[in-house]
């Protein structure tokens, strides 16, 4: 699914350079789910961006789906993106105006979806993350963990490939933070691919594989038993 | 898709409903102002063209030269509109029209009536005021005809038929022919009766060239030919035999311009039947629209870009989600749209409320209905949308352009370029709001100057009442009753009151190097003339009693001669110091001297300059009565008056106004104007302060945390509330700065039409500059000196 070969990418302000991926390599299997570690500043987020496809590498090769999307513009990457990709984060970004059965189908309005189908895929990814009853709330009404409930959603409901994950649980007491990674698994089992960003060790066990980080490198792998 | 950018559009106008309410009521004002303006310059640029044959018709001006003086006037002989349908084919019809008021009386009603039309027959032919009843072409057939409009009809006659009954005016009989619609606004022409031209009296029945009273209008088979026509009038008026008809000699020539219908209220120097519109204040007032609206668009690009952080983890999660740029720049748009639209509706409330204030200020009478027909609302709504996209364009850019990349990470905010245009914005709205607010004063301080000025007469306590009727033959008994009132101090009489004197005459004098013509201004007075109206004499004496002896009109005039007055500036213009004035022949038709000089006066307005001026004593041509009366107790002294008055008036109703009213009259153009800027300065000033509050605001919300900060380091509110507000400040001054030699040009400008004006004097710039910083300080203020007073540690737990 994801194939990167000495992946590059500078940020540079007036003095200062930084580089955030140094000559980065890795590779993501069909249906596999990888954990993303690492000390803060190691360019783990920049990593999960350009996986995303909401930045561009300044250097190397990014292999997407057999596609090579290195050089891919901004229009091109959006319309692979919103067809592929799902997003978590931590801190859920769920858009304030809109309630929640809103913000699960905006994914489905930018791809186009019909009006009655869309009713029907939101209400659907509703019911398996439990959280119907709060479909007409707004997300300032639930608790922490309804939200990530709600952007994991909002994640699935295009029916992506991949999921990308930036520290989903970083914001969430355990209790909750365990609910989203067994619903992360579920559908990791369900065939779609994860990469996952977190400082946690005890999320990263979730995973199959460790990918650890240091200065824009990949230092270590551990594969989970 | 459309309706999720609505809603999601909704709910954030909701939720920020400070800037929301700024922005909206902002824009409505801006829009209401432009509706307002709208609905009157349309109305401005109607005028006449309801006519049918609006294209077709042209308005004949006279224009002649006379003792080296060039002079146009809008009105014509009698002769004019017959030759010239005799002459020239292209001219298909005439009309002669002259307005004047009466005294209508049915029954137990009587009026002075001030709108009544003398006009030649085919009058309803060539312009289309509707007969609801009676027959356009036999309505003015015979010199007892006359026509009402249906509010005329109402008047007398009330709901029965007034068809065919009988109104007496001046005395004589009048059958109804015809019931007219009451005359739209926007006709030059405003009547309430019409009666044959030649009802006027024995001085229309000749045709002549001169004596030139009326205006004529021509009705043209065709209107390609005006240019045609007026090359042909040209010729035939230099012909020598017209010039010999005419009594055209030497160096003066008499020419007549044809001026189309539908431009002579805008565009033409001439007023006829009432003063013109004119074209410079359609595009003032269209200026000062689109500022006021600019202003109001300015704060919306400012606020929604100073709100723009606050959106951009919406834009970059939409983004995410895979929204185009363009989506998003539809989505911000739309919402400009919004508010617009709301703006929009609330404008026409705006306008209707405020429809009677703007009626005064621009002297219309627009009903409120004026506003809820389809082409206004129409104007209206393409209007919000352009206003929404002008608005909101550069926010949308701004926002749909967000890498999505600054949802990721955390404190992302716009730097650079967008302060930039914010600064030009705000600087660009305190420049125009403190402009208009020096070029008010300036217009203030010049009516000012105008209304209380040394005229060289007193034209305070002055009771006018005009003569009419029987009034004349009666003139020395009337003057004595009035003169007995008590609170009358003096009573004189006149053909024109003194502060618009438009009698043109010509003089000549004659000295040793031979007879010189001069043109001038005259006006026929009664006695007591310069006393009642204070005026001051610098040599000779006033007009006394033993001058009548002068005027003998036994034996055929053959000993007449009439006693003159003359101001400075004819004397100085003759030659004369004025005392060698004394005693000197002037020679006006009979030859008399001069008894006395008066000091200048200004008789005309004080756009011009004071011309020459001979006063001579004919109480027959008396117009209006004017007296002085002492200040105590006014009203008394009117009820009194009007006690005399219908003692020994029985066919006039006591009809009376004052001299200073008359004054003031003249300049109604200058005074609507001014009201209208300083209602625009105040808007301007307003909608500014609004939207630097509204920034202000969100810049402290911005800046709590450092502020939070700087007061746990010690910082006193002082100057926490100077670091919030001199960024703000700097920008005020800027903009004075830049409006003060703007506002310096255009008033020197538009008090250059002024002969008697006013300098302007740098305070004015201070005042103002000094006015808008305080108002923008305070209006900064408000918000900074509220973080700086905050709790710090409540101000830096909002990160």
């Amino acid at each position: 699914m994801i194939k990167i070969k000495d992946l590059e990418k500078i940020y540079r302000t007036e003095e200062v350079e930084t580089i955030a991926l140094n000559k980065l390599s890795m590779e993501v299997k069909d249906g596999e789910f990888v954990a993303v570690m690492g000390p803060s500043g190691c360019g783990k987020s920049t990593l999960l961006n350009i996986l995303g496809l909401l930045d561009d590498p300044d250097a190397g090769s990014f292999i997407f789906n057999g596609i090579e999307v290195a050089k891919f513009n901004e229009r091109k990457r959006a319309d692979l993106r919103k067809h592929n990709i799902g997003f978590v984060f931590q801190s859920f970004n769920l858009i304030d105006e809109l309630t929640v059965f809103e913000n699960v189908e905006l994914p489905l309005i930018y791809t186009g979806v019909k009006s009655s189908e869309r009713k029907k895929r939101v209400d659907e990814v509703l019911d398996k993350v439990q959280i119907m009853h709060r479909r007409n709330h707004y997300p300032q009404q639930l608790s922490g963990g309804q939200q990530q409930r709600v952007a994991v959603a909002r994640a699935v409901v295009n029916k992506p490939k991949l999921i990308l994950a930036d520290e989903p649980t970083g914001n969430l007491d355990s209790h909750n933070g365990n609910e989203v990674m067994e619903m992360l698994t579920d559908l990791n089992e369900q065939g779609t691919t994860i990469v996952m960003v977190t400082h946690s060790e005890h999320d990263a066990r979730y995973s199959h594989r460790i990918i650890r980080m240091l200065d824009g490198q990949t230092v270590l792998e551990n594969i989970m038993v | 898709m459309i309706r999720n950018y609505f809603k999601t559009a909704w709910r954030n106008l909701w939720k920020n409903k400070l800037y929301s309410g700024i922005n909206i009521f902002g824009l409505a004002v801006g829009l209401a102002a432009c509706l307002l303006i709208g609905v009157y310059i349309s109305h401005e640029l109607s005028y006449d063209k309801f006519n049918r044959n609006a294209y077709r018709i042209v308005r004949v001006t006279m224009e002649y030269e006379k003792a080296g003086t060039v002079n146009a006037v809008a009105t014509t002989g009698t002769k004019v509109g017959p030759q010239f349908k005799r002459t020239f084919p292209p001219v298909e019809e005439y009309v002669r029209t002259y307005i004047r008021q009466n005294i209508i009386k049915h029954d137990e009603k009587i009026f002075d009536e001030p709108r009544i039309l003398y006009a030649d027959a085919p009058f309803f032919k060539v312009f289309s005021f509707h007969l609801a009843e009676g027959d356009p072409a036999t309505a003015l057939d015979a010199s007892d005809k006359i026509v009402i409009t249906r509010s005329m009809a109402k008047k007398y006659f009330g709901n029965e038929d007034a068809l065919g009954k009988t109104l007496t005016m001046g005395g004589k009989d009048f059958r109804i022919s015809a019931i007219c619609e009451d005359v739209p606004q926007n006709s030059q022409l405003k009547f309430d009766f019409v009666t044959p031209f030649l009802n006027l009296g024995n001085n229309v029945k000749d045709e002549t060239w001169w004596t030139a009273n009326w205006i004529t209008y021509l009705l043209l088979r065709d209107h390609n030919s005006i240019s045609q026509l007026q090359q042909q009038v040209n010729d035939y008026m230099k012909s020598t035999a017209v010039r010999k008809d005419a009594g055209v000699e030497g160096n003066n020539y008499l020419s007549y311009h044809l001026e189309p219908l539908t431009r002579v209220h805008l565009y033409s120097s001439l007023p006829g039947f009432e003063p013109n519109g004119s074209i410079r204040n359609i595009y003032i007032f269209s200026l000062i629209a689109l500022l006021i609206l600019i202003i109001a668009c300015a704060n919306y690009t400012n606020l929604a870009t100073a709100q723009s952080a606050g959106r951009t983890a919406e834009i970059g999660m939409r983004k995410v989600m895979g929204a185009s740029k363009k989506q998003v720049f539809i989505q911000f748009i739309s919402e400009s749209l919004i508010i617009t639209l709301f703006a929009g509706a609330l404008a026409i409330i705006i306008s209707i409320t405020l429809t009677p204030y703007f009626n005064n200020i621009t002297g219309t009478q627009f009903s409120v209905s004026a506003f809820l027909k389809p082409l206004p609302i129409a104007a209206l709504i393409i209007f919000s949308i352009l206003t929404s996209f002008f608005a909101g364009f550069y926010p949308a850019l701004l926002l749909s352009g967000t890498e999505v990349i600054g949802v990721l990470k955390k404190g992302f905010s716009f730097t650079g370029g967008k302060n930039l245009l914010r600064k030009t914005l705000i600087i660009a709205q305190f420049s125009i709001s403190a402009i208009l607010i020096i070029f008010t004063i300036i217009i203030l301080q010049q009516m000012n100057f105008m209304k209380t000025k040394d005229l060289g007469y007193n034209k305070d306590h002055i009771v006018v009442l005009p003569i009419g009727g029987k009034m004349l033959s009666d003139f020395q008994a009337l003057k004595d009753a009035f003169s007995q009132v008590r609170g009358v101090e003096s009573v004189t009489a006149s053909y024109e009151t003194p502060e618009y004197v438009q009698w043109g005459d010509g003089i000549s004098v004659t000295d040793e190097k031979g007879k010189h013509d001069i043109s001038l201004n005259a006006m026929p007075v009664d006695l007591d003339f310069i006393k009642t109206l204070q005026m001051k004499l610098i040599a000779g004496r006033d007009f006394q009693q033993s001058d009548f002896a002068m005027m003998d009109t036994s034996n055929d005039y053959q000993n007449y001669h009439q006693p003159y007055l003359i101001n400075e500036t004819l004397a100085k213009k003759i030659g004369w110091t004025p005392e060698q004035a004394i005693g000197q022949a002037i020679e006006k038709g009979a030859t008399g001297p001069v008894v006395g000089v008066i000091k200048d006066f200004n008789f005309s307005s004080l756009h011009d300059p004071v011309g020459p001026l001979l006063i001579f004593l004919n109480r027959d041509y008396s117009r209006d009565f004017m007296l002085r009366i002492n200040g105590n107790d006014v009203p008394q002294t009117l009820s009194r008056l009007e006690m005399v008055w219908k003692q020994r008036i029985t066919d006039r109703p006591f009809h009376y106004h004052f001299l200073d009213e008359d004054y003031n009259k003249l300049y109604q153009a200058e005074q609507r104007s001014s009201s209208l800027l300083s209602v625009a300065a105040m808007l301007a000033i307003i909608l500014a302060c609004l939207g630097l509050f509204g920034l202000a605001a969100f810049t402290t919300v911005q800046r709590t945390k450092e502020i939070g900060i700087r007061k746990v380091l010690g910082a006193h509110a002082g100057s926490i509330t100077l670091l919030v507000s001199k960024n703000f400040l700097a920008l005020v001054v800027i903009a004075i700065a830049i409006a003060i030699p703007l506002a310096w040009v255009i008033g020197n400008k538009w008090l250059q039409d002024f002969a008697y004006r006013i300098n302007i004097s740098w305070w004015v710039f201070l005042a103002a500059g000094a006015a808008a910083l305080l108002i923008a300080f305070l209006t900064v203020s408000f918000h900074s000196i509220k973080a700086a007073m905050a709790n710090p540690v409540k101000s830096l737990r909002t990160e």
